[in-house]
């Protein structure tokens, strides 16, 4: 029966690491836009990309099951790619954490580029490094603990999910059953013991996750808050 | 290294000819603001940039340096086209061999000093210049390992020079770079700049809102006002033309000079620069002029009076014989030319004494100041 547990556990940390890969991949761009963006339709991009905060889950559950269903055209284009069924699949789970967890990279990274701004990146420009050479040795340096942030909030949350991935997952033992729904099910079946045990760690694990977050935060929140150097110090001429 | 450095520099003069020259063609327009100018600026020395703030000074030396990315027109770096906007040619900075010294520093906080020097030279693709050499003309050996937001402001700066020079730029231009240091790091930084110019022999574009800066630094001035180009030329000619011009109202109205010193002491605590064969202005003695042959120092308009005869028994220690070759009447005052030898001079006046004295054209005046008048760049 612990099997069936560990099983749960299992699939919900592969569903969290892809899910938090993908959103690094596509998130960064996306808050380097943002970041960047001076049009009138970025508030309108940013609304779309905060709406799973203030969305009930089951809202977005809902619609991405009519579309992930072969009915509607993108459950359709996957079920021609892949031959697979879209609903209620590891991979709808993963397509619907995505999207409910976006803001939870997408806004820290947007903070931490807008807070970086132009100067380094034009005084590296003028060494001669280029786009992507800046990114890796300008950007990506200065603002790691954004990285760090964003990335562990998109894993625990999408661990936390329930909503979503009982819409368009269902319960599938070693594809779609993750802990949360694991733990409904306990509930359910008044297994309460076992719902205390899947509880207890989740609450433990996640505790310890944020701790360390704001742990690997804190040497920075120490040094001066403007990532270009330039003020004037007191010991100013000091050691001239 | 200094042998080799110099050998460069003569090989450099030899081989070219002509002067390279660095043309400007360019229009930017915001809602504020408009920026037009047309100007060809020759590569040697420093060239200082001049003009109030909103005077588009710093909005030129970004579109030079590719940082402007709304302007039409042509930029020309020797014989490389940066910007050509008819051809759509539009070269990103990194690949316009241009360094830019910031304002503020803008080193990379993540890297020691030595980690922002090195970025600069693993990017540097001819590597003439030795990075130890740099260090000693910038004299941050001793800084090397430390955090950069450890640094004082005028070391920053040594450290942002230092970086920029080691890009290996064809031309380096420098935005403002001392407006956030105290005076003694500003005197420190300006030898520095003017030293490196001459060792390495790099062109630089200098753009300060201090004329006290560009006059001890640069050689030729380009002065600018809401966009447009004022004057153009050998600075102390540019500064001339200035004291005339009252649209624009840029600078204090002074006569500006680089004169032979003469005699470094002449036992009395002054030193004599010769005017001409015949004249010699004397002024304070300083240490710091005993190393030097040439001198550069300015005396305001308002600090220099008009005699007409010769004052035998003042305390006044200069005063020159010259003739008058314009009367420009300003509001309660009158601004006077005269010419003393081949040398313009500029006083004014109020417009009382000239009524008093009823001074005309090509009249003899014997011009009087003291030697605390005589300002030079010296702290």
């Amino acid at each position: 029966m612990i099997n069936s547990d560990l099983q749960a556990l299992i699939t919900t940390l592969e569903m969290a690491a892809l899910t938090t890969i993908i959103l690094l991949i596509i998130g960064t761009p996306l808050a380097w836009y943002l970041a960047k963006m001076t049009s009138r339709f970025k508030v309108i991009i940013e609304a779309v990309v905060a709406l799973p905060l203030v969305l009930p889950p089951t809202v977005v559950g809902f619609y991405l099951l009519i579309a992930f269903s072969p009915e509607y055209l993108p459950g359709q284009m996957w079920q021609q790619a892949t031959g697979q069924q879209l609903a209620f699949s590891f991979s709808a789970i993963v397509i619907g954490s995505v999207l409910y967890s976006l803001p939870f990279v997408v806004q820290p990274l947007q903070k931490a580029f807008e807070q970086l701004g132009d100067s380094l990146l034009e005084a590296g420009a003028l060494l001669g490094a280029g786009p992507i050479d800046r990114f890796f040795t300008i950007v990506l340096p200065l603002t790691k603990a954004s990285f760090i942030t964003a990335a562990s909030l998109g894993f625990a949350h999408t661990v936390g999910e329930f909503g979503i991935i009982l819409m368009i997952g269902g319960n599938i033992p070693g594809e779609t059953r993750v802990l949360s729904i694991a733990l409904f099910d306990h509930v359910e079946a008044f297994d309460y013991a076992r719902a205390h045990l899947l509880s207890i760690s989740l609450l433990i694990s996640s505790m310890v996750l944020l701790a360390a977050i704001y742990w690997l935060n804190l040497p920075k929140r120490n040094k001066p808050k403007d990532l270009t150097v330039n003020t004037k110090r007191e010991e100013q001429s000091a050691n001239e | 290294m200094n042998d080799s450095l110099i050998n460069n520099a003569a090989l450099n003069s030899l081989t070219n000819h002509k002067t390279p020259q660095l043309n400007i063609n360019i229009n930017i327009s915001y809602q504020q603001f408009e920026l037009s100018i047309k100007q060809s600026i020759p590569l040697n020395g420093i060239t200082g940039v001049f003009g109030h703030s909103a005077s588009g000074k710093s909005t030129l030396l970004r579109a030079i340096a590719g940082l402007e990315t709304t302007l039409t027109g042509e930029i020309t770096l020797v014989d490389t086209s940066l910007v050509n906007s008819e051809q759509g040619i539009y070269l990103k900075p990194e690949q316009r061999q241009v360094g830019l010294v910031f304002q503020n520093s803008r080193l990379f906080s993540h890297l020691t000093v030595l980690g922002n020097l090195e970025y600069a030279v693993k990017r540097c693709k001819n590597s003439r210049l030795s990075l130890a050499e740099v260090i000693k003309l910038t004299e941050l050996s001793a800084l090397l390992d430390q955090e950069v937001n450890q640094l004082s402001g005028g070391q920053q700066q040594r450290v942002a020079l230092a970086r920029a020079i080691l890009a290996e730029p064809k031309l380096l231009l420098l935005d403002e770079p001392l407006s956030a240091l105290d005076r003694h790091s500003k005197t420190q930084l300006l030898k520095m700049i003017l030293n490196i110019q001459k060792q390495l022999s790099l062109p630089m574009l200098y753009v300060s809102h201090s004329l006290d800066e560009l006059q001890q630094v640069c050689d030729t001035l380009l002065v600018l006002a809401q966009g447009k180009v004022v004057s153009f030329g050998n600075i102390h000619h540019v500064i001339h033309q200035l004291n005339n011009n009252h649209e624009c109202d840029l600078i204090q109205q002074q006569t500006s000079l680089s004169l032979p010193i003469k005699t470094f002491n002449n036992g009395h605590g002054l030193t004599a620069l010769a005017l001409n064969a015949q004249q010699d202005i004397f002024l304070s003695c300083d240490q710091a002029f005993e190393q030097q042959t040439q001198l550069r120092c300015f005396i305001l308009a308002s600090d220099i009076s008009i005699t007409l005869t010769e004052p035998s028994n003042s305390s006044i220690v200069n005063h020159l014989l010259g003739t008058i070759k314009q009367i420009n009447a300003q509001q309660n005052n009158v601004l006077l030319t005269v010419i003393c030898g081949s040398q313009d001079f500029f006083v004014t006046i109020s417009a009382f004494s000239q009524q008093k004295l009823s001074l005309t054209l090509r009249q003899q005046v014997y011009l009087q100041f003291k030697a605390s008048a005589v300002r030079t760049f010296i702290h």
